[in-house]
């Protein structure tokens, strides 16, 4: 495991749809003690945000749909998915 | 080739995108703006896209497409922001030696690109305006 510095354990999620106007941001920071997952990015942006608890979603990092297991970096593309309804 | 789009798409240049001399057969696919939904007259429809993740995922898309169907000519092309009925939202263009192929790999292009591309729309319609329920997009 590399050490990171604690202030590199920030992640900037972007949202979308349903999802922004729950949140009423475009993009929101959350910061971390250390490196953590998909899982505990899902559960922190829940507490910080209740509303979102309304809706399901998943948690896209860098343009895939990722597992709660895996780990976030810091230049990790993040981002908040409703279930999708193009066409 | 995949583009998302503001601009509105243009049908007769997918034609002609996907025009090639050796390809028997050419498929368009174009989903348009119904005017209701289950509960009642629908005026219009926003698209919202995740940009850079819908390209990335159309290009997966096509790329499956070309393993799967000797395919000549590709174009899939999404539309997004606010939309009348009756616009045409996503169209779908394909060419192949033979018409099974162009068929087959048309509708597969289609059918994921439904479910797995992050494009979300709101309906404006006589009960209100709101997302439409979706498909969880896979992996």
């Amino acid at each position: 495991m590399s050490k990171e510095k604690l202030d590199l354990a920030s992640v900037k999620v972007k949202l979308f749809a349903s999802s922004r106007e729950l949140v009423g941001e475009n993009e929101v920071q959350i910061n971390f003690a250390d490196k953590t997952t998909v899982g505990n990015l899902r559960k922190k942006i829940v507490e910080m945000y209740p509303a979102l608890s309304k809706i399901t979603f998943v948690i896209a990092v860098n343009h895939k749909v990722a597992d709660d297991s895996t780990v976030i970096n810091h230049s990790d593309e993040v981002a908040i998915l409703p279930p999708v309804s193009g066409g | 080739m995949i583009t998302i789009s503001k601009d509105p798409i243009d049908l007769c240049n997918i034609m002609v995108l996907t025009k090639e001399k050796s390809a028997g057969g050419q498929v368009l696919f174009i989903g348009s703006v119904r005017d209701h939904n289950e509960k009642g007259s629908v005026s219009e429809i926003y698209y919202e896209a995740y940009k850079e993740m819908a390209e990335a995922k159309m290009t997966e898309i096509e790329n499956e497409v070309r393993k799967r169907w000797p395919v000549k000519k590709f174009v899939a092309i999404h539309r997004v922001g606010n939309l009348k009925v009756g616009e045409p939202s996503v169209a779908v263009g394909v060419s192949s030696e033979h018409r099974k192929e162009a068929f087959e790999a048309c509708k597969y292009a289609i059918d994921e690109i439904k479910t797995r591309v992050p494009i979300w729309k709101k309906e404006v319609s006589e009960s209100g305006i709101a997302w439409v329920e979706g498909i969880s997009p896979k992996k």
